[in-house]
């Protein structure tokens, strides 16, 4: 190699190097940018929110609206369905139950610059537990009688006390967002990463970046990456399919299998199934002894033996299959296993067995003549099932319902009812036989269903308002529900609940259907989403998600 | 004369509203489901808070107690608060008004021009094929569920006004056909023609004199067509007026809203039909 050629040699070795520093530095420099991303989330609200009072919330829409702006103290991880810390530090309760005590983080500001502190802790609850509020937030709080004490130890010190214990008390206060005292704002200034900029009522929301958010990434970046999220007010989900089709949202939370199955069907990479979620559908009799139905019917509905045949004879694995496209799962009680924690793992699914079914009603005395089932006296078993109209998912559940139940020979006549007629029905009139109806459940911990399985309580749906337990079952259920309820031991608290899921088994006074999977879209755009089983399901992380510019 | 017209529209026109929202209010208290809250199946809420939601929807149990104290308040400038809602009515509808508005103008501008341009050239042009062919187009709109229209025009991502022109359309078409092609058939227009008037002046100065009244009636029917379709056009296209305001009632069973909803429905078409039968009155009396 001559001189000039190992001079050529180095240029080019140099020239290398530098072309590939720089490619570096360009791809390094890009990144960041990348992440940082910004751009605007579009998607849809179903229904206009009623409040952006956080304490007020009651609505699906408000409390999105409450997850995206609300700064709150502890926040359950939607992923690992843990605790984890948000505005403070750490926390403790009392081994009560009654007490607890948060330290707080300094030099946080609202989305208006007022600073944050104890008393604001201590304001927002003393409003949030304000009897006249009758907000459902609040209510998830009180389990005695008696006012909320709250004591502000020092700036980021705080201690609250309730009037009697709170099972899964730290817990609660992933739903409470945290208000100023001195904003003249007031709601309107927030804590959390995006803040309310414009409304135009029923048709948009715009939420854009709270510049005051504390939060930061891993490597020391501001959050939340996204410029603003656009809320578009849709009730139609025909529109919001079609505007996701086009390019219009970035996401859609909460789809149905049909409208999954069409979307996956041309662009698979933008569904996602996050498998079984905490919803569930059921199907219960009217078992309250006032009902206007008839006396035999009662007798029908009232016997366990009667439920367990009922719940036998249908076909969990074909509802899964035709009605949601197999993105279902059949239910095995109360709690969905996708509830880590609380779910008892020793359920075992229902077994489809219509002829064990009908063993069972004959041996309550019932007969089966020319095809259809009689009781002892001769009446013929027909019963009406309720749902509410419009859902096309429980009136093909109905249907096949009632398929299956014919091969034992009962007839069963499906009647769609708008919701403010059903819900007359159910809680009021009590004039129904049987209704299939589904249940959100938005809570992990079973504190959250308490009025549901208290016999004396308003939305114990079978036979509500019990002035003493009807049955030595539901005495059962009541006892452990409150001894879960003032108990601090986990282990404690999961034995009695996990019993309550076996008596609920046991006794079918719902006959839990179907566990459905969480499905969601989200647009090939958005960098970052991670669509889990909790709500709000695709959009959990909005603070970590990013969209590319078109 | 007129002034004696437009007082007894006035009379009959409060009459009515009051008469409309009370009616609307009557059936609204004795549909079912009116004293139920979707919120009631929230587990969270304790009994306490069950009860005082129910009260609240018992507020309104007596409906002629609400009516007149509705009516009490309404004098003082307060229309009450949505169930549903939470907001005040005067809010939601004010928010509202000018995308129905719009809305409304647009898609009546729209059927008008359609109609009378059909309307006209079937008139003038006189061909059966023609008139046959306008006929069946205006026939299969008239066939077509607004719902459906509704969903075309999302689907096609045009403007729900043009949904609302195809639903008005094929009335004001054959009102508007008949009426041209009966004065044109008219004496003194067959002999304007035959003295070799040009055309548009024997529009303008022998046609339009004839059916202007007639017309002007077919508008004011024309604007309630439009109100009607409204509701489910902005409910199906999602758009943020009164129409889809008026749906969201009806399902809650929102007595507040709805009955200032119906209210102002029927005053704007009592006003546009009563308008168009003053206008129609007075054009008359020109004439004469």
């Amino acid at each position: 190699m001559t001189r000039h050629e190992k001079r050529v040699g180095e240029m080019a070795s140099a020239w290398g190097k530098a072309i590939a520093v720089t490619v570096i530095c360009l791809v390094s420099l890009l990144k960041p940018a990348a992440a940082q991303g910004g751009g605007e989330l579009r998607f849809c609200l179903r229904t206009e929110p009623k409040t952006f009072d956080p304490l007020k919330v009651e609505d699906d829409a408000s409390a999105a609206v409450r997850y995206l702006t609300g700064g709150v103290l502890v926040r359950v991880n939607r992923q690992t369905q843990e605790l984890e810390p948000e505005l403070a530090q750490s926390w403790k309760t009392s081994k009560d139950g009654r007490q607890i005590t948060f330290r707080l983080r300094s030099g946080i500001l609202f989305s208006d610059g007022t600073n944050f502190s104890a008393s604001d802790v201590a304001y927002t609850m003393q409003l949030l537990m304000d009897p006249a509020l009758h907000s459902p937030t609040g209510d998830a709080f009180r389990s005695g009688a008696g006012n909320v004490e709250t004591k502000v130890i020092s700036p980021t010190q705080i201690s609250i006390t309730f009037s009697a214990p709170v099972a899964g008390l730290d817990r609660l206060f992933d739903q409470v967002a945290i208000l100023s005292e001195r904003s003249p704002k007031k709601e309107m200034a927030v804590l959390g990463p995006f803040m309310v900029a414009d409304y135009k009522p029923g048709a948009s929301l715009l939420l854009n970046r709270n510049p005051n958010y504390w939060k930061t990434d891993e490597q020391g970046r501001k959050l939340p990456y996204l410029d603003s999220i656009r809320l578009d007010i849709q009730p139609n989900r025909d529109v919001e399919m079609l505007r996701f089709k086009r390019g219009e949202l970035d996401l859609i939370n909460s789809l149905d299998s049909e409208y999954f199955d069409k979307l996956s069907a041309t662009s698979p990479q933008q569904v996602h199934d996050a498998g079984p979620s905490l919803d569930s559908e059921q199907l219960w009799f009217n078992e309250v002894a006032k009902s206007p139905i008839p006396g035999y019917k009662k007798n029908w509905f009232r016997s366990a033996n009667f439920r367990q045949a009922i719940s036998e004879a249908i076909n969990r694995e074909d509802l899964s299959r035709i009605v949601f496209h197999g993105h279902a799962q059949p239910a095995l009680g109360p709690f969905s296993p996708a509830n880590k924690f609380w779910f008892n793992s020793k359920l075992r699914p229902q077994a489809y067995s219509p002829d064990a079914a009908l063993k069972a009603l004959q041996a309550e005395g019932f007969r089966m003549k020319n095809g259809a089932l009689k009781d002892k006296d001769g009446n013929e078993v027909v019963f009406s099932i309720i749902t509410n109209a419009g859902s096309k998912i429980r009136e093909r559940m109905a249907v096949l319902i009632q398929d299956d139940l014919q091969k034992i020979g009962v007839h069963v006549n499906v009647v769609t009812l708008d919701f403010p007629s059903l819900i007359e029905r159910m809680t009021q009139s009590y004039d129904y036989e049987a209704i299939l109806l589904g249940l959100t459940n938005v809570d992990l911990d079973p504190n959250g269903e308490m009025n549901v399985w208290l016999s004396s309580s308003e939305n114990h749906q079978w036979n509500p308002q019990q002035k003493a337990p009807e049955t030595s079952w539901e005495a059962e259920i009541d006892r452990l529900m409150r001894a879960q309820a003032s108990s601090s031991d986990a282990k404690k608290r999961k034995e009695a609940f996990d019993r309550v899921q076996e008596i609920a088994v046991e006794q079918e006074p719902f006959i839990f259907l179907i566990n459905k999977n969480a499905l969601s879209a989200v647009s090939k755009t958005v960098h970052g989403a991670a669509p889990v089983i909790l709500w709000p399901q695709a959009f959990w992380n909005a603070e970590r998600l990013t969209v590319a510019t078109k | 004369m007129v002034r004696g017209k437009i007082a007894a529209h006035a009379l009959a026109l409060v009459a009515t509203v009051l008469l409309g929202g009370l009616l609307s209010a009557t059936l609204v208290r004795l549909a079912p489901g009116f004293e139920a809250d979707v919120q009631e199946l929230d587990p969270h809420l304790n009994a306490a808070s069950v009860t005082a939601l129910r009260e609240a929807r018992r507020q309104d149990h007596n409906i002629l107690q609400f009516y007149l104290s509705y009516m009490n308040r309404a004098a003082h400038g307060d229309l009450g608060t949505s169930l549903a809602l939470g907001q005040p009515v005067r809010t939601l509808l004010l928010d509202r008004a000018p995308l129905t508005l719009r809305l409304l103008a647009t898609g009546l501008a729209l059927a008008w021009v359609l109609s009378l341009t059909l309307a006209l050239s079937a008139a003038w042009l006189r061909l059966s094929i023609y008139d046959t062919l306008t006929t069946v187009v205006s026939g299969t709109f008239l066939c077509i569920p607004a719902a459906v229209l509704a969903l075309l025009s999302v689907l096609w991502n045009v403007p729900g006004s043009s949904a609302i022109a195809l639903i008005v359309f094929p009335h004001t078409y054959r009102y508007a056909r008949n009426l041209l092609v009966k004065a044109y058939s008219q004496p003194h227009v067959i002999t304007a023609r035959a003295k070799g008037l040009a055309e548009p002046r024997i529009l303008f100065w022998h046609v339009v004199p004839v059916v202007a009244p007639q017309l002007l009636a077919v508008a004011g029917v024309s604007v309630s067509m439009a109100v009607g379709a409204a509701i489910p056009v902005e409910a199906l296209c999602g758009l943020a007026g009164i129409g889809q305001l008026a749906w969201q009632a009806a399902l809650a069973r929102d007595l507040p809203l709805l009955v200032n909803i119906t209210i102002l429905v029927t005053l704007v078409t009592l006003l546009a039909n009563s308008g168009a039968d003053v206008i129609g009155h007075m054009v008359r009396g020109q004439e004469s």
